[in-house]
């Protein structure tokens, strides 16, 4: 019964957290910003309901083979995070930071 | 200093876990989902991801695409080669009673054979047409 | 009732995608939104408990094919021409008429998951299920049935995909060698076209993120 509840609990968080994600990729206003947002997405949320699963799951067995997911989706979704945002500030894309653009004249900046 | 550190430690780590990965869909497709086509494909992920992180030269050298091309040819010609097998043994074509002396041990010989042929096709043909299409310059 | 809001959310998604493909005019996008869609056709697939089949489309479409069209893109404009939108009512009466028709021809077949459908009384099924096991002796029943009992189908689906891959070696190089300027030995020059020998990573920049610099030098 408890085991139950905590599987439900986290997997209502790891909604959660994945819709907040979502609600970030779609309004953050720069690329940088998105990845942030995906990359919660990817890891804090397939942590947490990952977990909620394996509270639920019938047989150990099928814990561990959840944990390795788990395991392996820990090394690989930062790693693709960081593949993004590297190959995108490589091309020159160059982060928001609010400031107002600057005066005609100086070639396009790279940041950094 | 060495470039892309963080993509080639991970990658180090990665690619063999996957290569394994992808030798256990090869060989379990008899007991869970999987077989030659899904281990193929696992497989030449794994190369590409190789070939995407340390560059189409080391990549190459690795693979050599005439080696590839062989490889290409000699999935198919495993699979064939075990129909012909059978019939030299004096069955049909493809019927793997033929391949030991009791029946169930002869399926499992030209389902385990077969299953290589495919999986040894797919990995080489899709990390040919990658070789290929990334090989290739921008026109104009 | 879960199993088919399931189904329905997964359907909506599909079409939704599908609709976004032919709308949208970045082929960058489309490319991507294509791999979605093949993820969501794996997740269909899983819920209605074809596991093999889930397992080769997640691999194929979300991962090779999603690849492979990237690849295509590089080499290619990233934007669609956008055409004029000419109103072309007799394109569109034969279009509605066929869909009716097939939506009129499924209204004839049994419901999804019926165990009374014809399908499932086939003599030969219960010749698979039943001598699956003594005559084969593997657990998986779709392994055996695509490996041994239609053996000679897969057999036409590998020469399948040799044939493409003759295809595309024939159609995308390594007819011409040219072999001009020095070569490094043991090098797989004389395979490889010299035309690829100046695209590199560095050099173009126009593949894909994770192409761009390594610590090869050029020889």
């Amino acid at each position: 019964m408890l085991l139950d509840v905590l599987g439900w609990a986290f997997l209502a968080a790891g909604s959660l957290v994945v819709l907040t994600g979502s609600l970030g990729l779609l309004r953050l206003p720069d690329f940088y910003a998105r990845i942030h947002a995906a990359g919660m997405t990817d890891t804090l949320g397939a942590w947490l309901i990952l977990s909620g699963l394996m509270f639920q799951c019938a047989s150990v067995l099928v814990a561990i083979k959840l944990a390795l997911v788990l395991a392996f989706l820990v090394l690989t979704s930062p790693l693709s995070s960081h593949a993004l945002a590297k190959a995108a500030y490589l091309r020159g894309l160059a982060p928001w930071t609010g400031d107002p653009p600057p005066p005609r004249g100086e070639e396009g900046e790279r940041a950094g | 200093m060495t470039r892309h550190v963080v993509l080639r430690v991970l990658a180090k780590l990665l690619i063999p876990l996957i290569m394994l990965f992808a030798l256990y869909v090869q060989f379990h497709g008899d007991y869970g989902p999987g077989g030659g086509f899904q281990a193929g494909v696992i497989f030449a992920a794994g190369i590409i991801l190789y070939a995407l992180i340390f560059g189409l030269e080391a990549a190459r050298r690795s693979f050599p695409p005439r080696v590839l091309e062989a490889l290409v040819a000699a999935g198919v010609l495993i699979y064939g080669g075990t129909g012909v097998a059978t019939m030299l043994m004096g069955a049909n074509f493809l019927d793997y009673n033929a391949l030991a002396h009791e029946p169930e041990h002869g399926q499992h010989y030209g389902i385990l054979l077969v299953e290589l042929g495919v999986g040894i096709t797919v990995t080489a043909v899709m990390v040919t047409l990658f070789l290929h299409f990334a090989g290739r310059r921008r026109a104009g | 009732m879960p199993a088919e809001a399931v189904h329905l959310v997964l359907f909506t998604f599909l079409a939704a995608s599908a609709i976004a493909i032919i709308r949208l005019h970045d082929l960058f996008a489309a490319v991507m939104l294509a791999g979605i869609f093949s993820l969501l056709s794996a997740a269909l697939f899983t819920v209605m408990d074809a596991v093999d089949v889930a397992f080769t489309e997640a691999a194929v479409g979300a991962g090779i094919s999603t690849l492979l069209m990237l690849g295509t893109l590089a080499l290619t404009d990233s934007q669609e021409q956008p055409e004029h939108n000419r109103r072309r009512p007799l394109a569109l009466a034969v279009v509605c008429l066929t869909g009716a028709a097939l939506f009129y021809g499924t209204l004839d077949m049994p419901a999804y998951g019926d165990p009374n459908a014809p399908i499932h009384h086939h003599p030969i099924i219960e010749r698979y299920m039943e001598t699956s096991l003594d005559e084969i002796d593997i657990p998986n029943i779709v392994t055996s049935v695509l490996a041994s009992y239609r053996g000679y189908d897969t057999w036409g689906e590998t020469t399948v995909i040799f044939t493409a891959a003759i295809g595309v070696m024939l159609g995308l190089g390594g007819a011409r060698r040219r072999r001009h300027g020095p070569h490094e030995p043991g090098d797989a020059s004389d395979v490889v076209p010299d035309e690829w020998e100046s695209v590199g990573p560095e050099a173009g920049g126009d593949e894909g993120g994770g192409e761009d610099g390594d610590a090869e030098e050029k020889p």
